[in-house]
Formats: structure tokens, C-alpha cells, sequence
């Protein structure tokens, strides 16, 4: 049985094999449009790759110019960049997962639930997270302000009061929208039932899956990991509740699909999870390890591990800003320019679906080959029946498709970036 | 067009226009948009805002008003192709107050794959009705390039993996209006870079009817909702420029409006991003701004509700919203002083029908780039280390 599924930036079509129980015993997971962004890079110059990759994707394109800029800085053995210009970076990235967040709750799950389509509550908040980029680079979608060596931007405290204002603005809004709750503690909470009796968008769509027995839905392997380290992410893998800090970029391999444009990725030969739930795992955060200790990694724990990252980010991002330091510079010119450098780097960031991983090899400042692997690839990855994928293992054994949508799309999957 | 002709001729296709049906019965958009909690001195506001952007004199406002309520007597299409969704996103988050989103949140997208409800099987089968229920009525807004390499095949859409250039070829036949929303719509955009792989195009190369280019990368939510209250008003094409873009947008080179143009012209530049000129908010020629070669209305408009736009971050233009800005537009961080005897007609701009103050006015711009690159090319020092 064949379903398509739309609004994921694009489209694919699911295969559905069921066995004789009618339930799902494989899906075969297809994207049919590509646009061969990496093949376009090569023989560009370095720099142009900034303004290009951005347009990988117009939802989490700041990501990718992110993860484009480290690419390019890891490739001068020692460069300096200023930390006014990494904390910037930092922010205008937060507010990019962000704001992802809220439309993928509104425009994706909710209307899976049968809830009508609230446009307007995606878009009040995205919109004050995309003028919170815009203060810092110029505008939102794809935004170049990032580059080797710093950011272009000079920030003034006038622009600070603005972020603050808007990342207060963002936090009203998601305690009077999604998780209603006067006190200051609900960032700590550290047991699921300390919020299902609260009252919101988010707590009432936890509910319904409680209430439909759907909390143990779309469980996969179990397997997270997080390569983006940063001053708030920690890098690392967890399985099941083991964690490791030893990571290898070295280890993550591509593999080409015949059927579909997408490629599928491993690490260390196995299929991990990324995005907000594996972060939450990485991070220790409470309330997400009550959730996966009774719900495991179930489309439950997805939803509230992705939206309860919300008001963690606005909370670091203030503290962020609170560490800028206006005396210092935010761009140091690198002292060798970019035509004479020759050499391979990896940029690696946290986007808002998962880890997003740059390679890029130079000669003499020319692109001689760029990789990117996204996010969605690692979680979509379309294995066999002998080694599924991350979202293949989730949709086993269901015999709704219906359902498995909601399991597909808990992923938060975008099919643009997927065959780039 | 006299103003009172052009008054009459408003007048006249509201009426047309208010005599068809609503296409949700249920409510007015002006219901919609006081029960958003906007006043009508507010809606006022936007409309004489849009109305300047328009480039009408202000005794229109009403009428740009009335045309925005009427916004949902118009069956719209918007399809996309290969591209990154960012358009959609900039639509998404036009202006705040935000009168334009919910001027598109209840006109009848009657098909829009990201913001509709529907999906697959039925999101299919709703194009095709709305296609044959609105034949030769409806307007078709368009994001993303069309692939035509390998017979189109790096893009196919729904079950019955339909590609992308057919559909864009039958939906373009019945349109009564197309806009080409977007760089990539327009003339490729980035997936067109040279090599071109999947050999996207714009959309005016697949179709043989006229299309109205709307290219930005993204484009401003403003001049997207423009373009549409464009046809709403007039009923029919606006002043198109040689790439086909509205002038009333397109015309002006975002260089001629731009905040910092008063530093290009005391010769006082960015040498590099993050030195003293940098912090004091000088022209950002010589670190490759393209603004001078780049017709659009960024400078007056910027993005996200005014926000910012990429002059005033200190980055400078891409050029977006020219054809083929990968390619032509040079390296990024470089200015482009080779650039200036090879614009579009040589030299004389995007706009040939330009009067002859305007030409004399690029002819004295040009002089003033080509002089300046001479001292950047002597004063600059990276590459010398």
C-alpha cells in the first residue's frame, strides 16, 4: 500500500508491506526530486559556498550556512575566531530550531490529530524568531551575515534590548499557548505527571495520546546521537541510557538508494536517531529521561522532547547574550586568504530536526568535492528488512497508516534537505 | 493612464470582482481580519502603505483597501517545483501587524502543498478540481525551478508521478494570471548554477504564456502580496521590465535607495568586514556588494517586518534577484569590477525604455564603481600576506 505523504517541504511516498496479522512489516521509504546542490559546489570558489548552501533549504538554511562557515574554518589548521561571533551564531541558530519547532507542531502534528489547521499560531511566533535572526543578519530566510573569520554584523547594545524583548516575547507566548503554567519551575520539572495536569496546546496533544493508549507509539532502536557540540548541546551517543563522548566523523558512512535520491546514513554501521529527543537524552534533561524511562522513544517523548526544547533554547539564548562582549571584535580577517588554502574540514551543527554535518575538501581555495548529510538522512535512512532504518523500525508493527504518518512526520522530516 | 481613467477602471473591476462569489462563504476577510483583533484605522494604515508601494498616489488607499477585501473572490494555485521552500516561508511571515498573513491564511489557496490540509491521493485530486472548476480564472503562483534534464525526471510529484514540468505546463494553460514567485521560478535559481545538473529553468521557459517574474531570494513578503493586489486592481499584467519583472518593484537598482549610498559616494568604504569602517556603517562596495547591479526594493523595504535586510547587517547585496546570480554575480566577498561594462544591454540596466535622465544618471554611477575598484584593487591588501 502506497501513501504519500506532503508538507515536508516536498514529498515522499511511503510502501507500506503488511504481514498477515495486517500489520506493517516494511515500509519503503522514496524522495523523487533532487537537486544536486553538491555537484553545483564543486569547482566554485570556497566563499561562494556560503551564499549557496544556505539555499539548500528554506526553513533551516541558516543552519546549513553555519555548518558551512565551520567547514571552511576547519580547513586553516589554527584560525581565531572571536567569541562575540561564535555566540552570535549560536543565537541566530537557536532561533532558527525554534522557530521550526512551532510550525512543525501546528501545521504538522496537530492537524494528523484532527485539530483544524492553526496557521496563524505557527506563524505569531516564527515570526518574532525570524526578526530575531534579521536584527543579527539582515534577514530570514537565507541570511550570509556568517563567514570565515567572524560575522559581519557589528552589534549595539540597541540591538540587544531588541533580542531580549523578542525572546521574551517568544516565552510569553509559549506559556500562554503550549504549556500553561505560572510558576518559574516548569523547566525543571522532572516527572511527566508534573505537567499533564497543566493545561495548553502541548499538554492537551500529550493527553490525547494518553487517552488513545498512543504513548508507546513509534518506538525505534533506542539510539541517539548528537555530533553539534556547542556551549548548550553536548555531543556524544547514548543507546538505550549508555552514553559515550568518543565520536569519529571518520565513522559516519553514506550509502546511495537505487529507488529514491535520498541517501542513508550510519554510524559505525548502524542506524541513530537524531534531533530533539536525542539532545534531550545527551543533555540529561529530566523531564524528557522520565518520559523515555516509561514511553521510551516513542512519538510521546518526540513531541515533548522537541517542544520542550523551546523554552530550554530561549533560556540559554539570553544567557548567551548576556556573554557578548561589544568592546571585542566580531570578525578577525584569517591571516592567509582563502585562495591559498588547500585541505579538507567538517562543519557540524544541531539543526532543528538533528545533527547537520559539512564536508568539504579545497584546493587552493577552490571546491574540489562537498558533502552534506542531513539530518532527516540519518532518521529516514531506508534500510532493509534485516536492517531497518530509525523511522522504518518505528513504523513496524502498526496496522494504521494513518498512524504511521503521525510516526513518520514525528521526525519532523524535510525533503528538500534530505536529496539537496 | 490619467488618474481618473485609471480611478474608473479600479472602480469598475472591483465591481466585477465583488459581484463573483466568496470562494469560503462563511466569512468576509474583513471579519477575518477585525476578528484578529485589528481595527480599521489599522487596516487603513497598512493599505495606504501598500498603496506607496504600489507606487499610487494616496487617493487610492481606498481602493487598495477594497481590493484586499475582495482578495478571496480570486482562486489561487500555488505549486511548487524544485526549490527550498524559503518563499513560502517569506510569505509566511509577511508584515506584522499581520494583516498580509491573514489576508493569505483566508484567501482561497485553493491548492498550496505546504499550508493546505490535504495530502497525497487527495491533495492530487483537489489540483485537478480546481484546475477544471476555475478554468481560465485562477492565478497560478509558482516557487521552484522546473528540472527539464533526464525528460524532467529529477522531479515528479504525486501517485502518479507526474513531472514536475507537466504539471507546471497544464496548469500554466488555464491560468488567468502566472507569477513566478522567487529567483528559481523566475530563472532557475540555484539548482540552475552552472553545472546545472538536474537543467533547471524558470518557468517562463516551459510555457508559452507571458509570466510575471517576482525573483528574490527570497522575495519580500511585500512584493509578493503586492503582485497579487497588482491583478486584484488592474485585471491585468503591470509594467514589466526586460526580465519581466513589475516596476513598480523592479525598477530602481536597490544601489539608488540604499542607506549607506552616501558613504559610496563621499568614497568612504568597508576595507574589510569588522574594521572601523564596518562599525561605522560605510558603503560595502569593495567587500562585494552587488547592490549597484541589482534592481529590486530591498533597500526600501527590507525583510521581516522591516526588520533588517543584508546592507544593514553589513554583509551587502548577492544580487539575488538577477538572472543567474550564481554565475554572474562573481565571487562572494570580491566586488565585481569587471561587471560593469557586461549589465544586461551593456551597462544600460535591466530597464532599456530608462529615461534619459535615468541613463545619465547610471552612466555617472558607473564611472563612480569603476574609479573606486581602481583604488580597491591598490588599497585592498588581502591575497599580498
Amino acid at each position: 500500500m502506497i501513501k504519500f505523504i506532503e508538507k515536508i517541504e516536498g514529498e515522499a511516498k511511503l510502501n507500506f508491506s503488511f504481514d498477515e496479522h495486517k500489520k506493517i512489516d516494511f515500509v519503503d521509504i522514496e524522495f523523487f526530486s533532487t537537486r544536486n546542490i553538491e555537484k553545483i559546489l564543486e569547482n566554485k570558489p570556497a566563499l561562494d559556498a556560503l551564499v549557496i548552501n544556505p539555499r539548500v533549504c528554506g526553513i533551516c538554511g541558516h543552519a546549513h550556512l553555519i555548518a558551512t562557515t565551520k567547514a571552511l574554518e576547519d580547513c586553516y589548521k589554527n584560525i581565531e575566531v572571536p567569541n562575540n561571533a561564535k555566540i552570535l551564531r549560536e543565537l541566530t541558530l537557536n532561533f532558527e530550531i525554534m522557530q521550526n519547532h512551532f510550525k512543525w507542531f501546528y501545521l504538522s502534528i496537530l492537524p494528523l490529530l484532527g485539530e483544524r489547521q492553526h496557521l496563524l499560531k505557527a506563524t505569531f511566533p516564527s515570526q518574532i524568531l525570524a526578526k530575531a535572526i534579521a536584527v543579527v543578519g539582515g534577514q530570514y530566510p537565507h541570511t550570509s551575515y556568517s563567514l570565515v573569520g567572524g560575522v559581519v554584523c557589528d552589534i549595539t547594545v540597541m540591538d540587544i534590548l531588541k533580542i531580549t524583548h523578542l525572546i521574551d516575547e517568544v516565552m510569553k507566548y509559549f506559556e500562554k499557548n503550549l504549556l500553561v503554567d505560572e510558576s518559574e519551575e516548569f523547566l525543571n520539572y522532572k516527572n511527566i505527571e508534573n505537567i499533564l495536569n497543566k493545561d495548553g496546546d502541548l499538554i492537551k496533544t500529550l493527553l490525547k495520546f494518553k487517552q488513545n493508549s498512543w504513548q508507546h507509539l513509534g518506538r525505534s532502536y533506542g539510539r541517539f546521537v548528537v555530533f553539534g557540540q556547542n556551549s548548550y548541546f553536548n555531543s556524544g551517543k547514548s543507546i538505550k541510557t549508555t552514553v559515550s563522548k568518543n565520536l569519529n566523523f571518520a565513522n559516519i558512512k553514506e550509502q546511495t538508494n537505487q529507488n529514491s535520491y535520498a541517501k542513508n546514513v550510519t554510524y559505525k554501521n548502524k542506524y541513530y536517531e537524531v534531533g530533539p529527543l536525542s539532545r534531550a537524552m545527551l543533555n540529561k534533561i529530566p523531564l524528557i529521561k522520565d518520559s523515555h524511562r516509561k514511553y521510551g522513544d516513542s512519538i510521546f517523548s518526540r513531541i515533548l522532547a522537541r517542544m520542550y526544547e523551546i523554552p530550554q533554547l530561549l533560556n540559554h539564548s539570553k544567557k548567551l547574550l548576556d556573554e557578548l562582549d561589544l568592546d571585542k571584535p566580531f570578525y578577525i580577517e584569517p591571516k592567509i586568504d582563502i585562495s591559498k588554502i588547500s585541505g579538507s574540514g567538517y562543519g557540524c551543527v544541531e539543526a532543528a530536526r538533528g545533527t547537520l554535518l559539512h564536508k568539504v575538501k579545497l584546493h587552493n581555495g577552490i571546491i574540489e568535492k562537498y558533502d552534506i548529510i542531513t539530518p532527516t538522512q540519518w532518521n529516514l535512512s531506508n534500510g532493509t528488512k534485516e536492517k531497518l532504518g530509525v523511522s522504518q523500525k518505528a513504523m513496524i508493527g502498526l496496522s494504521d497508516i494513518n498512524l504511521a504518518e503521525i510516526v513518520f512526520k514525528s521526525f519532523d522530516v524535510c525533503s528538500v534537505c534530505t536529496t539537496h | 493612464m490619467k488618474h481618473n481613467d485609471l480611478l474608473k477602471k479600479f472602480n469598475l473591476r472591483l465591481e466585477e470582482l465583488e459581484k463573483m462569489p466568496r470562494m469560503d462563504q462563511s466569512k468576509t476577510i474583513t471579519e477575518v481580519i477585525e476578528e484578529k483583533g485589528f481595527s480599521r484605522r489599522e487596516f487603513m494604515k497598512w493599505a495606504t502603505a501598500t498603496c506607496a508601494l504600489l507606487a499610487l498616489p494616496a487617493e487610492f488607499t481606498p481602493l487598495v483597501a477594497k481590493a484586499a477585501e475582495l482578495a478571496d473572490r480570486l482562486p489561487i494555485i500555488w505549486l511548487h517545483m524544485a526549490e527550498c521552500t524559503g518563499c513560502s516561508e517569506s510569505l509566511l511571515r509577511s508584515d506584522a501587524p499581520s494583516i498580509d498573513s491573514l489576508i493569505f491564511d483566508h484567501i482561497s489557496l485553493e491548492y498550496h502543498e505546504t499550508l493546505m490540509a490535504a495530502a497525497g491521493w487527495q491533495a492530487e485530486e483537489n489540483l485537478e478540481n480546481a484546475m477544471k472548476k476555475y478554468k481560465g480564472r485562477y492565478v497560478l503562483m509558482v516557487e521552484g525551478g522546473v528540472p527539464i534534464a533526464n525528460e524532467g525526471s529529477f522531479l515528479t510529484i504525486g501517485g502518479h508521478a507526474k513531472r514536475g514540468k507537466d504539471i507546471a505546463i497544464e496548469a500554466s494553460n488555464d491560468a488567468a494570471a502566472i507569477f513566478a514567485i522567487g529567483t528559481c521560478s523566475s530563472f532557475g535559481g540555484v539548482q540552475a548554477a552552472i553545472p546545472n545538473p538536474t537543467g533547471a529553468v524558470g518557468l517562463s521557459e516551459v510555457t508559452n504564456k507571458p509570466v510575471i517574474n517576482v525573483p528574490g531570494c527570497p522575495p519580500s513578503e511585500k512584493n509578493i502580496v503586492g503582485t497579487l493586489l497588482h491583478f486584484l486592481l488592474y485585471g491585468t499584467l503591470p509594467a514589466l521590465d526586460a526580465f519581466n519583472r513589475p516596476k513598480w518593484a523592479y525598477k530602481h537598482r536597490i544601489h539608488d535607495l540604499c542607506e549607506r549610498r552616501g558613504h559610496f559616494d563621499a568614497g568612504e568604504f568597508v576595507e574589510q568586514f569588522g574594521d572601523e569602517g564596518a562599525k561605522n556603517g560605510y558603503c560595502l562596495y569593495k567587500v562585494g556588494c552587488k547592490g549597484p547591479y541589482t534592481f529590486n526594493n530591498c533597500s526600501k523595504n527590507k525583510f521581516n517586518q522591516g526588520t533588517s535586510w543584508p546592507v544593514q547587517a553589513g554583509f551587502g547585496c548577492m544580487g539575488c534577484s538577477e538572472p543567474d546570480f550564481w554565475d554572474t554575480m562573481g565571487t562572494v566577498g570580491e566586488p565585481l569590477k569587471d561587471k560593469l561594462y557586461n549589465t544586461v544591454f551593456d551597462g544600460m540596466g535591466a530597464d532599456a525604455t530608462a529615461d534619459n535622465i535615468g541613463v545619465n544618471l547610471l552612466i555617472a554611477t558607473g564611472v563612480g564603481i569603476a574609479a573606486h575598484a581602481a583604488i580597491s584593487a591598490i588599497k585592498h591588501p588581502k591575497g599580498d600576506e
